[in-house]
């Protein structure tokens, strides 16, 4: 279903949309004997491979380059800027070895992508989790306002807040640190977090705290022991998408960060040098910056569409 | 929000917080779990917007310390009176609406596909969805490479086709090669909304349909177009405030050029910042920015409002 309301009527329409979907493999799979075929039927051997051979060029212009970024990662450096473009080829390790070794070594900036990129979620979930439950139930004046605030502090353009964060991080003494990437990565993903996180808090209905009250629990310990376990998915996706957010970005990166604080996507960006750049060992470091945040977002897809659309339509 | 659940007898629950609130002083509890993440976000975002309007009224110098120099409208001035300026949100514009239509309509077309799949549809959707991950800057480096005269993929079959020109290096196909990697990245992005959006349109209602003898577009037209209209809304509103956020891959690939022919107005507003530190002038472009952000938030809440999509 995709419009949510309250929690138990969303959960019903989801399971009947459900229903619905498989109703319709029945109908187009297996028509009864003896019924004349219907016009969805007739129709429906047509445009299925009308259907297929659309997502067949779909699949392909979505994974060629990703592909052939993986394959050109493994290509030496003549099969890599071959003119005819090679498929066959015997594969390598050396890009790979290459970006390890040698003074520009690629570990720090991990180490650097790792530590901003994962403070920064965490720094996001554990305040957007206690603010989101708030703004989840409170019935304050002004509640609608203080919504809207939190939701333009997320879609503010990054170009916007660079500009007089830069001034006040150096008067601070916050550039090329990790704690200076941290904040900057906060601005877009506290929002965020407390944002999705009411949006999944919405969806527990209060009367589980109410029984959690009656049984004696504080407020506190009603959050922390039922309330909690039960936005478990709430908490890993929000988090997952934080952190992709943080690992993906470079508008900020590229401003605040030094030698010390460098994130990978500055080292991608670093290779593109005046003498020309080394294709092999890009798209060698673009597979380490991608493949991660593919598999932990692919971890969490079933809540994808609640967490992109900040809550907005639920999926699945 | 409570004011939705007021008008809606629908949404009213017989045990909502009400009942939780009497015990409770007004700011009681959910306000204190609002505070330390709403102060901090106080910190992050109000302090920098009313450094942003001083610095826009200012001439800033870095050099000894930072001071603004208070110089009037003068930023304001030049803003409205650069024809360069005027050509970046022109340009930002067509940006604008080529990637965010082409990945609407891409978009649309991929989950009606997607959703005449019933076996497999999962394993499907779950490949389409990779580009989404991907960090920006990867995709231009890649987009780069895909599009090298010499010996990029995509170039070397736009050769074998007859094209011969070099993609990055004349105008037009510069900015149609940065608006197909936007597009390349976040089409996914609007299938999985929309897919989402059409798994509620109930079956029978299309069924029907198909045996009155609707043929296809009509059906989409009067039948899902507006079962689906207020997903749809939310997925242009998401990919329009991302849309003017993500500047990285033109960064990347063509730093605006040639020519500027694929300068932004977030290029243009970091060329200014950090380039020539003319931040004064940068505080301007970003004001102007903020509101045109502020403008699609507006609009994305009052949306969740009075379509009652919101909790």
């Amino acid at each position: 279903m995709s419009t949510s309301m309250t929690p138990p009527s969303s959960a019903h329409q989801r399971t009947t949309a459900d229903q619905a979907v498989r109703g319709n493999g029945r109908a187009v799979t297996a028509a009864p004997p003896g019924v004349p075929q219907s016009p969805l039927e007739a129709s429906s051997k047509r445009s299925r491979w009308t259907v297929a051979i659309l997502l067949a060029v779909a699949m392909l212009w979505t994974l060629i380059p990703l592909v052939w970024m993986l394959l050109s990662s493994f290509k030496n450096r003549s099969d890599v800027t071959a003119a005819t473009p090679q498929v066959l080829f015997a594969p390598t390790l050396d890009n790979y070895r290459n970006l390890f070794s040698g003074p520009n070594n690629l570990g720090p900036y991990i180490w650097h992508s790792v530590l901003a990129a994962g403070i920064s979620a965490l720094l996001a979930l554990f305040l957007g989790a206690l603010a989101g439950y708030g703004l989840a139930r409170t019935r304050m004046r002004g509640k609608k306002h203080l919504a809207f605030w939190i939701i333009s502090t997320r879609m503010a353009p990054i170009a916007a807040i660079v500009v007089p964060l830069f001034l006040i991080f150096r008067g601070l003494g916050l550039i090329d640190s990790i704690p200076g990437l941290v904040l900057a990565y906060l601005t877009f993903n506290l929002p965020f977090a407390i944002w999705l996180m009411s949006a999944f808090f919405a969806e527990v209905p209060p009367s589980l705290e109410e029984s959690a009250l009656v049984a004696g629990c504080t407020r506190w310990q009603a959050f922390r022991t039922v309330i909690l376990p039960l936005t478990k998915s709430g908490l890993v996706t929000t988090f997952v998408l934080c952190l992709v957010f943080a690992w993906n970005d470079y508008a900020f990166a590229v401003v605040f960060s030094g030698p010390n604080s460098q994130t990978l996507p500055i080292a991608a960006s670093q290779l593109v040098t005046q003498t020309g750049i080394d294709w092999g060992q890009l798209t060698a470091i673009g597979t380490i910056v991608v493949v991660p945040m593919m598999l932990a977002g692919l971890a969490v897809r079933r809540w994808l569409v609640t967490g992109l659309t900040l809550g907005a339509v639920t999926g699945e | 929000m409570t004011h939705v659940a007021d008008s809606s007898p629908v949404l009213r629950r017989p045990a909502g917080p009400e009942s939780l609130a009497p015990r409770e002083p007004r700011y009681g509890f959910e306000g204190r779990m609002m505070t330390p993440g709403l102060i901090l976000l106080a910190a992050l975002s109000i302090v920098p917007f009313f450094a942003l309007i001083a610095m826009s009224f200012s001439r800033v110098r870095l050099l000894g310390g930072v001071r603004l120099d208070a110089v009037g409208l003068a930023n304001w001035v030049r803003f409205l009176t650069d024809a360069d300026m005027w050509m970046s949100w022109l340009r930002t514009v067509v940006y604008f609406v080529l990637t965010v239509g082409l990945e609407m309509v891409l978009g649309v077309g991929i989950a009606l596909c997607l959703y005449r799949v019933l076996r497999g549809r999962n394993i499907l959707l779950s490949l389409l969805l990779l580009p989404m991950f991907a960090a920006p800057v990867i995709v231009g480096l890649l987009g780069r490479y895909l599009t090298d005269s010499t010996f990029g993929l995509y170039a070397w079959v736009l050769r074998s086709l007859g094209y011969t020109g070099d993609i990055l290096g004349s105008p037009t196909s510069a900015f149609a090669a940065v608006v197909l990697m936007d597009v390349w990245e976040w089409t996914p992005l609007i299938a999985l909304i929309t897919l989402a959006g059409l798994s509620s349109v109930p079956q029978s209602v299309r069924e029907a349909a198909a045996v009155d003898g609707a043929p296809a577009w009509m059906t989409f037209r009067y039948i899902i177009f507006p079962a689906i209209s207020n997903v749809l809304l939310v997925a242009l509103l998401i990919r329009s405030m991302d849309a003017i956020r993500y500047f990285d891959i033109i960064w990347v690939t063509t730093n605006g050029g040639p020519a500027d022919a694929t300068k932004i107005v977030p290029i243009r507003l970091y060329e200014t910042a950090f380039r020539f530190f003319d931040f004064g002038y940068a505080a301007a472009i970003g004001l102007a920015m903020l509101a045109f952000s502020i403008f699609i938030a507006r609009t994305f809440v009052r949306l969740l409002d009075t379509r009652g999509l919101t909790r």
